[in-house]
């Protein structure tokens, strides 16, 4: 047990650590010299904001850039004719515990069967970072979901609500280290606060377009289907 | 490696226009035009618990009359948590959440799991184990699929496929059941292995089960394929061109579809698969009926790759002979000292992990699936454990395909992208 | 007022008796029972409410080899307002808890509730934030069938234990049989300060090192006491 990480039943609040917890090692600035020809390419392109590079796995090329420039390298990766990575698998999080949750991008170019995992580290203190469900439609829900599990902010989202929890899910983002795995309430006030959502409430799509509050069906005057609850 | 690509021998009604309609209706010798009426639009709720979304997925419609203007999904009534789960369990503690995520196809779920966390710690497996884990995946392919075809076949209003193809997925059952001993959550793989070699009269059982599928296949294809119905329900219903699949992040059969000729095991070939002789189907409009003609290929396929699979079957061990990853056989652990120490090690402790990332993907049954670990040096359990949901990815595509189409194509639309809600939601 | 005080002899309290008897159930009310018990328990239609693993057994017990059509559930009900039994087969969430309370508020009465499956039961595995930890904090449940998921078999004999629960029910105890508050049909025997002791905080059989004050144990360690 590391000193200063809570014991007896403050412990149970805060949640079992993954591991053993050992202190994170930074990766060191590329300990293979990666030979995939995109990270020379971004290198000699955006400089700086590239922040390192490392061969992970044996053959897998992750790049840490800076969570700024997300967008700007991100769409130089989707639309070079020389990079091409036109199918953006994944985007989810990491939260090491350490303050910071890193957003991973997997990206792949069907055109030159290429894959490529990009990272951009966040401080805990400010998880903002710019969505690129712009450039890939796929990222739309994949961002939502990251958003939803770890509390990142992606700033012009097109549709930034919660995805697999509730809207009103009071108890924050769960996959965050600081999360315990059993929730922050009790069973029982889960199960309460669970029986009071309305199961009527939902978005309807006008709504979404207008960006607006989350509306009930016969609160905006649209047609109210008598059937309309859980039960269809 | 040559991408060899399949056409279908089916032609398409020249008579079903882009919108699947008829374009001239043999009904309408008169041509009245429609009157107009002051429309109001109207919002229905489909789901959560309703027997045509496939799971418990909720579809907020938006209709003008009964065409669709906008679908807004809703999901996440089957969030289970399998990823926070999985940072509280060691690796091999967390193979037997991997077949819950996807009950359709659990063993190709254990077997990526397990090849990303091998990929990871650098394990080569034996050559045994590559084979058996390739006849495990294309076996669940055909199981995942068959599902697919027997539910499908009802959202149209074909009951006979359910029965044909659930009377085919009682013998995987059976085979299921004697590899591993539960017949939907298998948990057969482990980390460096399998958790048992194949049983005794396995394969000559599987041999049995390849020789009588053709033929039940044969006959649900002769139900639906030129079935009109069917090809009415489903011709240019939902189609979507490749430049917008690859961008919406499509994979699996949804992809090939629309002609992209995109499969995991010819790109980014894992287990020899290079090696194995076997055709990808692309399709060529994208729509629900070429979906369908994919997934039915791809059981054929699956086929043949086990034939070869099954004659390539090398012996040996079929777990690596590390002490460090592998559990001693339980004889060595009764009698020999150290077999029984490495044995102690390795439940109370675990595998340890080196630092780093990997992603590693196979192509699942509904498309590129991928398992994304994260670990610190040595740990025992990963500091992120993601699976890169080819669903959930398909399914947020559900919007556009239906944009424009009736209520009752946003069922069948809904049908053929393949969701499984336990792989979505996780 | 309750069927008991209509029917004649079912009241607990009339001890004057009935048409055929005094005291207890009467030759006309058992008769009435039994007739009205063998038509419920043979012409059952179930509620299918599959989410996860469980559905897909429960799918596979109405398909050919299994045929649940054999024990009179021929009709698999899809509306909650024409059905009879509440199959709950998977996991359920606090998401979906409303969704599963609402559709067994829809069935009419008389109804009943299995839970198929260990997560439905108790959460199974799923011991985490998302869970309910079995579907009995919400709905009345007549029969639990273990298993993860349990195979065909034991979903047919689940549900035979609930015609055979329909053969012994009573018009007298309508209250009692018809109850829809889950804490009004299923109270556990033990006493309470037993069950704390049984529960734990945060007891897991498959994760040894992780204990409930969340002191993380090496090997040889030993556990930390926890009282």
């Amino acid at each position: 047990m590391k000193p200063g990480t809570p014991g007896g039943l403050d412990a149970v609040e805060t949640g079992p650590l993954p591991s053993d917890a050992p202190t994170r090692t930074v990766a060191p600035q590329s300990a293979t010299p990666s030979d995939h020809p995109s990270v020379a390419a971004l290198v000699a392109r955006f400089g700086d904001a590239i922040r390192r590079h490392r061969v992970s796995a044996g053959d897998q090329t992750v790049v840490w850039i800076d969570p700024a420039k997300n967008l700007e390298v991100l769409r130089w990766l989707k639309d070079d004719p020389t990079q091409l990575y036109d199918m953006m698998s994944d985007v989810t999080g990491v939260d090491y515990g350490t303050g910071t949750v890193d957003v991973v991008y997997q990206m792949f170019s069907t055109m030159h069967k290429r894959a490529l995992r990009v990272r951009c580290e966040l401080p805990v203190s400010a998880l903002e970072i710019d969505s690129v469900a712009g450039l890939w439609h796929s990222a739309d829900w994949l961002e939502r979901e990251v958003y939803d599990l770890f509390g990142v902010t992606f700033r012009g989202h097109p549709d930034p609500r919660r995805i697999l929890m509730p809207d009103d899910y009071a108890e924050g983002h769960p996959l965050r280290k600081d999360f315990p795995l059993r929730g922050r309430f009790s069973r029982a006030e889960q199960t309460r606060r669970a029986l009071a959502q309305d199961v009527e409430r939902f978005y309807t799509p006008t709504d979404l377009q207008h960006g607006g509050p989350p509306q009930e069906v016969l609160a905006s005057g649209h047609g109210a289907p008598g059937e309309s609850g859980g039960a269809a | 490696m040559g991408q060899k690509t399949l056409e279908f021998a089916v032609g398409r009604n020249p008579e079903m226009g882009v919108s699947g309609r008829p374009t001239a209706s043999p009904l309408a010798p008169f041509d009245i035009a429609e009157p107009e009426f002051d429309t109001q639009k109207m919002l229905i709720n489909i789901g959560p618990q309703h027997p045509a979304t496939h799971g418990v997925l909720r579809l907020v419609c938006e209709l003008d009359g009964e065409t669709v203007l906008s679908v807004v999904p809703h999901i996440g009534f089957l969030h289970s948590s399998f990823e926070k789960l999985g940072e509280y369990r060691t690796w091999n503690q967390i193979v037997p959440l991997t077949d819950r995520m996807d009950y359709l196809a659990p063993l190709i779920y254990n077997c990526a799991y397990v090849m990303s966390v091998e990929k990871l710690m650098g394990i080569e497996v034996t050559e045994r184990c590559k084979v058996v884990r390739v006849i495990c995946m294309e076996l669940d392919r055909i199981f995942g699929h068959l599902l697919w075809l027997g539910t499908t076949a009802i959202d149209v209003g074909a009951f006979t496929p359910f029965l044909y193809a659930f009377q085919q997925r009682e013998k995987i059952y059976t085979l299921h059941e004697a590899l591993t001993g539960a017949r939907i959550t298998t948990s057969a793989t482990r980390v460096g292995g399998m958790m048992a070699d194949l049983p005794t009269g396995w394969i000559e059982a599987l041999v049995d089960f390849l020789d009588k599928f053709p033929k039940t296949l044969g006959e649900i294809d002769h139900l639906l394929t030129t079935n009109q119905i069917h090809i009415g329900r489903t011709q240019g219903i939902g189609a979507i061109s490749r430049t917008d699949a690859i961008n919406y992040g499509l994979t699996g059969p949804n992809l090939r579809a629309t002609g992209v000729d995109y499969d995991v095991r010819k790109d980014r070939p894992y287990y020899d698969y290079e090696t194995y002789d076997f055709d990808v189907p692309v399709g060529e409009h994208g729509d629900c009926y070429d979906r369908y003609l994919c997934r039915m290929e791809e059981m054929r396929q699956s086929v043949r790759i086990l034939r070869q699979a099954i004659a390539r079957l090398p012996g040996g061990p079929i777990n690596v002979a590390d002490p460090n990853i592998s559990l001693p056989s339980k004889t060595d652990c009764m009698s020999d000292m150290e077999s029984m120490i490495h044995h102690f090690k390795l439940i109370t402790e675990g595998i340890k992990a080196p630092e780093g990332d990997c992603y590693y993907a196979v192509e699942g049954s509904k498309g590129e699936l991928g398992m994304y670990i994260v670990a610190e040096e040595g740990s025992t359990k990963p500091v992120r454990w993601r699976v890169r949901p080819p669903s959930f990815v398909n399914l947020s595509v559900i919007a556009k395909l239906a944009e424009g189409h009736l209520v009752s194509d946003l069922i069948m639309i809904n049908a053929s992208l393949d969701i499984v809600l336990g792989e979505i939601d996780r | 007022m309750g069927l008991g005080d209509i029917l004649p002899g079912g009241g607990v309290s009339k001890s004057e008796g009935g048409l055929f008897g005094a005291g207890g159930p009467t030759f006309l009310t058992t008769k009435l029972d039994f007739v009205i018990n063998w038509g419920r328990a043979n012409s059952l239609w179930p509620m299918p409410f599959g989410t996860a693993c469980c559905a897909i057994e429960m799918m596979a017990a109405a398909a050919s080899n299994f045929d649940l059509a054999r024990f009179g559930m021929e009709r698999m009900s899809f509306s909650p307002r024409q059905a009879d039994v509440l199959i709950c087969a998977g996991r359920v969430p606090y998401k979906l808890a409303p969704v599963l309370r609402r559709i067994w508020d829809q069935m009419p009465q008389p109804k009943w509730c299995v839970s198929m499956g260990a997560c439905a039961s108790s959460g199974g595995v799923f011991d985490v934030y998302s869970m309910v930890q079995g579907i009995d904090t919400i709905v009345p449940v007549d029969v639990y069938v273990p298993g993860c998921p349990p195979r065909p078999e034991g979903l047919i004999y689940g549900l035979m234990m609930i015609q055979e629960k329909i053969r012994q029910e009573s018009l007298g105890k309508h209250f009692e049989h018809r109850a829809e508050d889950p804490a009004d049909v299923a109270r556990p025997e033990a006493e309470e300060l037993e069950i704390v002791g049984l529960t734990g905080p945060f007891g897991n059989s498959t994760q040894q090192d992780q204990l409930s004050d969340g002191v993380a144990v090496r090997a040889g360690e030993g556990r930390p006491k926890t009282s």
